[in-house]
Protein backbone atom coordinates (compact mmCIF):
# COMPACT_ATOMS: atom_id res chain seq x y z
CA UNK A 1 0.00 0.00 0.00
CA UNK A 2 2.93 2.27 0.53
CA UNK A 3 3.05 5.14 -2.51
CA UNK A 4 6.13 6.36 -4.01
CA UNK A 5 5.57 8.69 -6.81
CA UNK A 6 8.49 10.18 -7.65
CA UNK A 7 9.34 13.62 -9.28
CA UNK A 8 6.43 13.90 -11.66
CA UNK A 9 7.76 16.26 -14.71
CA UNK A 10 5.55 18.44 -16.58
CA UNK A 11 7.20 18.28 -20.42
CA UNK A 12 6.10 21.73 -21.82
CA UNK A 13 8.18 21.41 -25.24
CA UNK A 14 7.14 23.84 -28.07
CA UNK A 15 6.13 21.44 -30.74
CA UNK A 16 6.12 22.68 -34.55
CA UNK A 17 4.27 20.15 -35.59
CA UNK A 18 0.60 21.48 -34.83
CA UNK A 19 -1.48 18.34 -35.60
CA UNK A 20 -0.06 16.85 -31.91
CA UNK A 21 -2.96 16.62 -29.66
CA UNK A 22 -2.11 18.30 -26.17
CA UNK A 23 -3.74 18.28 -22.79
CA UNK A 24 -3.83 22.00 -22.48
CA UNK A 25 -1.95 24.65 -24.83
CA UNK A 26 1.96 24.07 -24.68
CA UNK A 27 1.63 20.66 -22.74
CA UNK A 28 2.14 17.49 -24.62
CA UNK A 29 2.41 15.27 -22.17
CA UNK A 30 2.49 14.98 -18.54
CA UNK A 31 5.21 12.43 -16.90
CA UNK A 32 4.04 10.18 -13.42
CA UNK A 33 5.78 8.39 -11.46
CA UNK A 34 4.62 5.23 -8.96
CA UNK A 35 6.44 2.24 -7.47
CA UNK A 36 9.67 3.57 -9.20
CA UNK A 37 8.18 3.27 -12.65
CA UNK A 38 7.29 6.25 -14.70
CA UNK A 39 4.51 6.77 -16.87
CA UNK A 40 3.55 9.16 -19.37
CA UNK A 41 0.41 10.64 -19.75
CA UNK A 42 -0.99 12.27 -23.26
CA UNK A 43 -3.80 12.33 -25.54
CA UNK A 44 -4.24 9.94 -28.52
CA UNK A 45 -2.04 10.67 -31.54
CA UNK A 46 -3.51 8.04 -33.20
CA UNK A 47 -5.13 9.78 -36.43
CA UNK A 48 -8.82 9.02 -36.17
CA UNK A 49 -8.64 7.21 -33.41
CA UNK A 50 -12.53 6.54 -32.29
CA UNK A 51 -13.63 5.26 -28.63
CA UNK A 52 -14.10 1.10 -29.37
CA UNK A 53 -13.99 -0.47 -26.49
CA UNK A 54 -16.81 -0.97 -23.91
CA UNK A 55 -16.97 2.21 -22.41
CA UNK A 56 -18.20 3.44 -25.78
CA UNK A 57 -21.77 1.31 -24.37
CA UNK A 58 -24.04 3.81 -23.84
CA UNK A 59 -26.71 2.40 -21.69
CA UNK A 60 -25.71 0.20 -18.99
CA UNK A 61 -28.47 -2.17 -17.13
CA UNK A 62 -30.44 -0.36 -14.00
CA UNK A 63 -29.69 -1.05 -11.21
CA UNK A 64 -27.25 -1.06 -10.60
CA UNK A 65 -26.11 1.50 -13.05
CA UNK A 66 -27.55 5.14 -13.58
CA UNK A 67 -26.55 8.21 -13.38
CA UNK A 68 -24.82 9.58 -11.29
CA UNK A 69 -25.38 13.48 -9.57
CA UNK A 70 -22.60 15.81 -10.50
CA UNK A 71 -21.35 16.16 -6.78
CA UNK A 72 -21.42 13.36 -3.78
CA UNK A 73 -21.60 15.49 -0.68
CA UNK A 74 -22.01 19.46 -0.77
CA UNK A 75 -17.59 20.00 0.34
CA UNK A 76 -16.67 17.00 -1.43
CA UNK A 77 -14.91 18.62 -5.10
CA UNK A 78 -15.61 17.48 -8.30
CA UNK A 79 -12.22 17.13 -10.56
CA UNK A 80 -12.26 16.73 -14.20
CA UNK A 81 -9.04 14.97 -16.02
CA UNK A 82 -6.78 18.78 -15.39
CA UNK A 83 -7.67 18.55 -11.68
CA UNK A 84 -6.49 14.98 -11.49
CA UNK A 85 -3.81 15.74 -13.44
CA UNK A 86 -2.64 17.99 -11.68
CA UNK A 87 -3.36 16.42 -8.14
CA UNK A 88 -1.13 12.91 -9.60
CA UNK A 89 2.08 15.29 -10.98
CA UNK A 90 2.34 17.55 -7.85
CA UNK A 91 1.47 14.49 -5.60
CA UNK A 92 -1.13 16.03 -3.81
CA UNK A 93 -2.42 12.74 -1.67
CA UNK A 94 -3.35 9.81 -2.94
CA UNK A 95 -5.03 8.56 -5.94
CA UNK A 96 -7.32 5.69 -5.36
CA UNK A 97 -9.18 3.16 -8.29
CA UNK A 98 -12.24 2.73 -5.60
CA UNK A 99 -13.82 -0.58 -8.79
CA UNK A 100 -13.64 -4.02 -8.04
CA UNK A 101 -10.49 -5.47 -8.47
CA UNK A 102 -11.82 -7.15 -12.02
CA UNK A 103 -11.78 -4.01 -13.59
CA UNK A 104 -8.73 -2.22 -12.23
CA UNK A 105 -6.80 -5.45 -13.66
CA UNK A 106 -8.10 -4.79 -17.13
CA UNK A 107 -7.35 -1.28 -17.09
CA UNK A 108 -6.88 2.17 -15.01
CA UNK A 109 -5.14 5.33 -14.89
CA UNK A 110 -1.43 5.71 -14.53
CA UNK A 111 -0.63 6.20 -10.85
CA UNK A 112 -3.76 5.00 -9.01
CA UNK A 113 -3.82 2.19 -6.63
CA UNK A 114 -6.87 0.12 -6.44
CA UNK A 115 -8.87 -0.10 -3.47
CA UNK A 116 -12.50 -1.50 -4.22
CA UNK A 117 -15.40 0.30 -2.65
CA UNK A 118 -16.59 -3.05 -0.84
CA UNK A 119 -13.34 -2.60 1.58
CA UNK A 120 -14.96 0.49 3.18
CA UNK A 121 -18.44 -0.79 3.56
CA UNK A 122 -17.83 -3.03 6.38
CA UNK A 123 -15.56 -3.49 9.67
CA UNK A 124 -12.79 -5.25 9.23
CA UNK A 125 -8.70 -5.70 9.58
CA UNK A 126 -8.29 -4.53 5.94
CA UNK A 127 -10.24 -1.77 6.43
CA UNK A 128 -8.45 -0.75 9.49
CA UNK A 129 -5.40 -0.88 7.66
CA UNK A 130 -6.14 1.10 4.72
CA UNK A 131 -7.64 3.96 6.48
CA UNK A 132 -4.12 3.70 8.67
CA UNK A 133 -2.35 4.01 5.29
CA UNK A 134 -4.13 6.86 4.56
CA UNK A 135 -3.08 8.75 7.84
CA UNK A 136 -6.13 8.06 10.37
CA UNK A 137 -5.02 6.95 13.62
CA UNK A 138 -7.18 4.45 15.90
CA UNK A 139 -8.82 6.13 18.84
CA UNK A 140 -10.79 3.14 19.89
CA UNK A 141 -11.82 0.20 17.90
CA UNK A 142 -14.54 2.39 15.83
CA UNK A 143 -12.96 5.37 15.92
CA UNK A 144 -10.61 6.97 14.43
CA UNK A 145 -8.46 10.46 14.49
CA UNK A 146 -8.69 11.73 10.63
CA UNK A 147 -6.26 15.03 11.32
CA UNK A 148 -3.33 13.97 9.76
CA UNK A 149 -5.48 12.12 7.39
CA UNK A 150 -4.48 12.77 3.26
CA UNK A 151 -5.91 13.62 1.05
CA UNK A 152 -7.66 11.23 -1.08
CA UNK A 153 -8.87 11.47 -4.75
CA UNK A 154 -11.05 8.62 -5.90
CA UNK A 155 -12.77 7.54 -9.17
CA UNK A 156 -14.30 4.42 -11.43
CA UNK A 157 -15.92 3.80 -14.21
CA UNK A 158 -18.03 7.51 -15.23
CA UNK A 159 -20.73 9.28 -14.85
CA UNK A 160 -23.22 5.67 -14.84
CA UNK A 161 -20.68 4.30 -11.46
CA UNK A 162 -21.23 4.17 -8.36
CA UNK A 163 -18.38 2.74 -6.41
CA UNK A 164 -16.01 5.47 -6.51
CA UNK A 165 -19.46 7.74 -4.91
CA UNK A 166 -20.13 4.81 -2.67
CA UNK A 167 -16.88 4.55 -1.25
CA UNK A 168 -16.88 8.46 -0.45
CA UNK A 169 -20.44 8.19 1.68
CA UNK A 170 -18.85 5.00 3.10
CA UNK A 171 -15.49 7.48 4.65
CA UNK A 172 -18.15 10.24 5.13
CA UNK A 173 -19.61 7.91 7.50
CA UNK A 174 -16.57 6.90 9.33
CA UNK A 175 -16.13 10.62 10.06
CA UNK A 176 -13.09 11.39 7.20
CA UNK A 177 -13.34 15.14 6.42
CA UNK A 178 -15.01 16.07 3.04
CA UNK A 179 -12.82 18.36 2.54
CA UNK A 180 -9.78 15.79 2.26
CA UNK A 181 -11.71 13.76 -0.53
CA UNK A 182 -12.41 14.48 -4.54
CA UNK A 183 -14.40 13.06 -6.94
CA UNK A 184 -13.06 12.12 -10.33
CA UNK A 185 -16.68 11.85 -12.12
CA UNK A 186 -15.70 11.38 -15.24
CA UNK A 187 -13.75 8.50 -14.67
CA UNK A 188 -12.39 5.86 -17.32
CA UNK A 189 -15.27 6.89 -19.59
CA UNK A 190 -14.14 10.59 -20.22
CA UNK A 191 -10.47 9.40 -19.62
CA UNK A 192 -10.52 7.42 -22.69
CA UNK A 193 -13.37 9.56 -24.71
CA UNK A 194 -10.30 11.89 -24.41
CA UNK A 195 -7.76 9.07 -25.50
CA UNK A 196 -5.72 9.94 -22.12
CA UNK A 197 -3.26 6.82 -21.46
CA UNK A 198 -4.90 3.93 -19.79
CA UNK A 199 -2.34 1.07 -18.77
CA UNK A 200 -2.63 -2.51 -17.22
CA UNK A 201 -1.73 -2.67 -13.39
CA UNK A 202 1.39 -4.43 -12.55
CA UNK A 203 1.09 -7.25 -10.40
CA UNK A 204 1.69 -6.46 -6.75
CA UNK A 205 3.86 -8.99 -4.95
CA UNK B 1 -57.90 -17.48 -21.83
CA UNK B 2 -55.52 -17.18 -18.89
CA UNK B 3 -52.85 -17.31 -21.67
CA UNK B 4 -54.58 -14.76 -23.75
CA UNK B 5 -54.52 -12.30 -20.72
CA UNK B 6 -50.82 -12.54 -19.84
CA UNK B 7 -49.99 -12.21 -23.64
CA UNK B 8 -51.99 -9.10 -23.60
CA UNK B 9 -50.54 -7.77 -20.74
CA UNK B 10 -46.77 -8.32 -22.27
CA UNK B 11 -47.79 -6.13 -24.72
CA UNK B 12 -49.32 -3.54 -23.20
CA UNK B 13 -46.23 -3.08 -21.10
CA UNK B 14 -44.11 -3.29 -24.28
CA UNK B 15 -46.22 -0.15 -25.55
CA UNK B 16 -46.10 1.89 -22.93
CA UNK B 17 -42.45 1.98 -23.24
CA UNK B 18 -41.01 2.56 -19.14
CA UNK B 19 -37.27 3.39 -19.81
CA UNK B 20 -37.04 1.37 -16.67
CA UNK B 21 -33.82 -1.16 -18.11
CA UNK B 22 -31.85 1.64 -18.57
CA UNK B 23 -32.91 4.56 -16.13
CA UNK B 24 -31.51 7.76 -15.46
CA UNK B 25 -31.44 7.56 -11.93
CA UNK B 26 -33.26 5.39 -9.58
CA UNK B 27 -36.26 6.97 -9.27
CA UNK B 28 -36.47 8.90 -13.10
CA UNK B 29 -36.40 6.47 -16.06
CA UNK B 30 -37.78 8.94 -18.11
CA UNK B 31 -38.80 12.97 -18.53
CA UNK B 32 -40.77 15.14 -20.63
CA UNK B 33 -39.38 18.77 -21.78
CA UNK B 34 -40.53 20.74 -24.75
CA UNK B 35 -38.64 21.25 -27.83
CA UNK B 36 -39.92 24.05 -30.08
CA UNK B 37 -43.37 23.70 -28.83
CA UNK B 38 -43.42 19.87 -28.98
CA UNK B 39 -43.51 17.46 -25.82
CA UNK B 40 -40.28 15.70 -26.13
CA UNK B 41 -39.81 12.50 -23.98
CA UNK B 42 -35.92 12.73 -23.28
CA UNK B 43 -35.03 8.87 -21.74
CA UNK B 44 -31.98 6.58 -22.10
CA UNK B 45 -31.09 3.77 -25.09
CA UNK B 46 -32.41 0.92 -23.65
CA UNK B 47 -30.36 -1.28 -26.17
CA UNK B 48 -27.37 -2.52 -23.37
CA UNK B 49 -25.43 -3.55 -26.43
CA UNK B 50 -25.66 0.18 -28.22
CA UNK B 51 -22.03 1.53 -28.46
CA UNK B 52 -21.35 5.27 -29.18
CA UNK B 53 -20.16 5.55 -33.12
CA UNK B 54 -19.43 8.45 -35.13
CA UNK B 55 -17.99 11.72 -34.94
CA UNK B 56 -18.72 12.07 -30.58
CA UNK B 57 -16.48 8.83 -30.60
CA UNK B 58 -13.56 10.78 -31.60
CA UNK B 59 -10.72 11.03 -29.52
CA UNK B 60 -8.20 12.38 -31.84
CA UNK B 61 -8.96 15.87 -31.62
CA UNK B 62 -5.90 18.53 -31.85
CA UNK B 63 -5.80 22.10 -30.81
CA UNK B 64 -9.09 21.40 -28.30
CA UNK B 65 -7.56 21.50 -25.23
CA UNK B 66 -9.10 19.71 -22.02
CA UNK B 67 -11.24 22.41 -20.00
CA UNK B 68 -11.43 23.05 -16.71
CA UNK B 69 -13.78 21.72 -14.23
CA UNK B 70 -14.33 24.88 -12.86
CA UNK B 71 -15.01 27.85 -16.07
CA UNK B 72 -14.82 30.65 -13.25
CA UNK B 73 -15.31 31.10 -9.39
CA UNK B 74 -19.15 31.97 -9.44
CA UNK B 75 -20.30 29.66 -12.12
CA UNK B 76 -21.32 26.49 -10.98
CA UNK B 77 -20.69 23.32 -13.28
CA UNK B 78 -23.09 20.75 -13.67
CA UNK B 79 -23.66 17.07 -14.96
CA UNK B 80 -26.76 15.60 -16.54
CA UNK B 81 -28.83 14.55 -13.14
CA UNK B 82 -29.14 18.71 -12.86
CA UNK B 83 -29.71 19.62 -16.08
CA UNK B 84 -32.47 17.43 -16.51
CA UNK B 85 -33.71 19.24 -12.85
CA UNK B 86 -33.20 22.75 -15.07
CA UNK B 87 -35.30 21.43 -17.44
CA UNK B 88 -37.63 20.22 -15.41
CA UNK B 89 -37.91 23.32 -13.06
CA UNK B 90 -36.98 26.30 -15.46
CA UNK B 91 -37.15 25.46 -18.99
CA UNK B 92 -40.60 23.66 -19.36
CA UNK B 93 -41.86 26.64 -17.18
CA UNK B 94 -40.04 29.43 -19.51
CA UNK B 95 -38.19 30.68 -16.27
CA UNK B 96 -35.17 29.46 -18.32
CA UNK B 97 -33.56 28.85 -21.52
CA UNK B 98 -31.14 25.60 -22.62
CA UNK B 99 -28.58 27.22 -25.07
CA UNK B 100 -26.69 25.14 -27.20
CA UNK B 101 -23.47 27.73 -28.48
CA UNK B 102 -22.58 25.23 -31.30
CA UNK B 103 -22.36 26.13 -35.02
CA UNK B 104 -25.75 26.09 -36.61
CA UNK B 105 -24.73 22.88 -38.69
CA UNK B 106 -24.43 21.13 -35.66
CA UNK B 107 -27.32 22.09 -33.98
CA UNK B 108 -29.38 21.15 -36.98
CA UNK B 109 -27.92 17.87 -37.29
CA UNK B 110 -28.63 17.20 -33.52
CA UNK B 111 -28.81 18.60 -30.40
CA UNK B 112 -30.11 18.30 -27.01
CA UNK B 113 -34.42 18.23 -26.63
CA UNK B 114 -35.31 21.96 -25.40
CA UNK B 115 -31.62 23.03 -26.17
CA UNK B 116 -32.23 26.75 -28.47
CA UNK B 117 -29.00 28.01 -30.70
CA UNK B 118 -26.94 30.61 -30.09
CA UNK B 119 -23.91 30.12 -32.27
CA UNK B 120 -21.07 31.28 -30.52
CA UNK B 121 -20.07 33.15 -33.34
CA UNK B 122 -23.01 36.31 -32.53
CA UNK B 123 -20.86 37.36 -29.30
CA UNK B 124 -18.59 39.49 -32.15
CA UNK B 125 -22.01 40.58 -33.68
CA UNK B 126 -23.61 43.45 -31.83
CA UNK B 127 -26.99 43.44 -33.66
CA UNK B 128 -27.20 39.31 -32.90
CA UNK B 129 -26.36 39.62 -29.64
CA UNK B 130 -28.41 42.82 -28.54
CA UNK B 131 -31.61 40.54 -30.11
CA UNK B 132 -30.11 37.37 -27.70
CA UNK B 133 -30.15 39.70 -24.40
CA UNK B 134 -33.91 40.77 -24.98
CA UNK B 135 -34.93 36.73 -25.15
CA UNK B 136 -32.44 36.36 -21.67
CA UNK B 137 -34.50 38.71 -20.28
CA UNK B 138 -32.02 41.77 -20.42
CA UNK B 139 -33.29 45.49 -21.41
CA UNK B 140 -31.15 48.18 -22.80
CA UNK B 141 -30.65 51.36 -20.45
CA UNK B 142 -30.35 54.63 -21.87
CA UNK B 143 -26.51 54.74 -21.20
CA UNK B 144 -26.08 52.09 -22.72
CA UNK B 145 -25.45 49.13 -20.29
CA UNK B 146 -28.04 46.12 -19.47
CA UNK B 147 -30.83 45.94 -17.02
CA UNK B 148 -30.31 42.48 -15.54
CA UNK B 149 -33.13 42.26 -12.92
CA UNK B 150 -35.25 40.23 -15.05
CA UNK B 151 -32.49 38.02 -16.69
CA UNK B 152 -33.90 34.46 -17.01
CA UNK B 153 -31.70 31.39 -15.92
CA UNK B 154 -29.69 29.89 -18.21
CA UNK B 155 -27.54 26.55 -18.59
CA UNK B 156 -25.08 26.07 -21.39
CA UNK B 157 -23.47 23.34 -23.31
CA UNK B 158 -21.28 22.77 -26.27
CA UNK B 159 -19.42 19.79 -27.85
CA UNK B 160 -17.37 18.66 -24.75
CA UNK B 161 -14.61 18.34 -22.30
CA UNK B 162 -12.26 19.45 -25.40
CA UNK B 163 -14.89 22.47 -26.26
CA UNK B 164 -14.00 26.36 -24.76
CA UNK B 165 -17.20 27.41 -26.99
CA UNK B 166 -19.46 27.71 -23.61
CA UNK B 167 -16.63 29.30 -21.25
CA UNK B 168 -15.86 32.16 -24.11
CA UNK B 169 -19.98 32.89 -24.31
CA UNK B 170 -20.61 32.70 -20.36
CA UNK B 171 -17.24 34.95 -19.75
CA UNK B 172 -18.60 37.62 -22.19
CA UNK B 173 -22.06 37.35 -20.64
CA UNK B 174 -20.58 38.18 -17.08
CA UNK B 175 -18.71 41.07 -18.27
CA UNK B 176 -21.68 42.50 -19.62
CA UNK B 177 -23.32 42.08 -16.30
CA UNK B 178 -25.36 39.00 -16.47
CA UNK B 179 -25.74 37.46 -12.97
CA UNK B 180 -23.20 34.54 -12.43
CA UNK B 181 -25.77 32.77 -10.38
CA UNK B 182 -28.09 31.94 -13.34
CA UNK B 183 -26.36 30.62 -15.19
CA UNK B 184 -25.10 27.56 -15.28
CA UNK B 185 -22.76 25.26 -16.82
CA UNK B 186 -22.96 21.59 -18.50
CA UNK B 187 -19.55 20.53 -18.95
CA UNK B 188 -19.76 17.16 -20.77
CA UNK B 189 -21.93 18.79 -23.25
CA UNK B 190 -22.88 17.36 -26.32
CA UNK B 191 -20.74 14.34 -26.01
CA UNK B 192 -21.62 12.71 -22.49
CA UNK B 193 -25.05 13.52 -23.64
CA UNK B 194 -24.62 11.01 -26.55
CA UNK B 195 -22.37 8.29 -24.69
CA UNK B 196 -24.51 8.44 -22.09
CA UNK B 197 -27.11 7.40 -24.17
CA UNK B 198 -29.46 10.40 -24.14
CA UNK B 199 -32.62 11.11 -26.27
CA UNK B 200 -31.97 13.77 -29.30
CA UNK B 201 -33.48 15.87 -31.46
CA UNK B 202 -32.74 17.21 -35.02
CA UNK B 203 -33.66 20.58 -36.15
CA UNK B 204 -34.01 20.46 -40.04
Amino acid sequence: MKLNYGVALIVSTLLANAEVVEITKGVPSITVEQDGKKYKIERSQVKNSYLTNTFALTSRPSPPFFIEPFSVSKNVETYGELEVLDFISNKKGIFIDARLENWYKKSAIPASINVPFKVFLTQSDERKKVLKSFGAKEKSSSEFDFSDAKTLLFYCNGAWCGQSPTAINALIDLGYPEEKMKYYRGGMQAWQLLGLTTIVPKEKK
Amino acid sequence: MKKLLILMLILMSANAKSYNKVKITPDISYIYVYHKGKAVKIHRIQDTKNKLTGEYALQYRPSKYIQPIKMHKDIQTIGEVELLTFMKEKANSREGILIDIRSKKEYKRESIPSAINIPAEVIDNKVKLSKIFKILGLTKKKDGSYDTKKALDIAVYCNGLWCDKSSVFIKKLIELGYPAEKILYYRGGFQMWKILGFTTVTNK
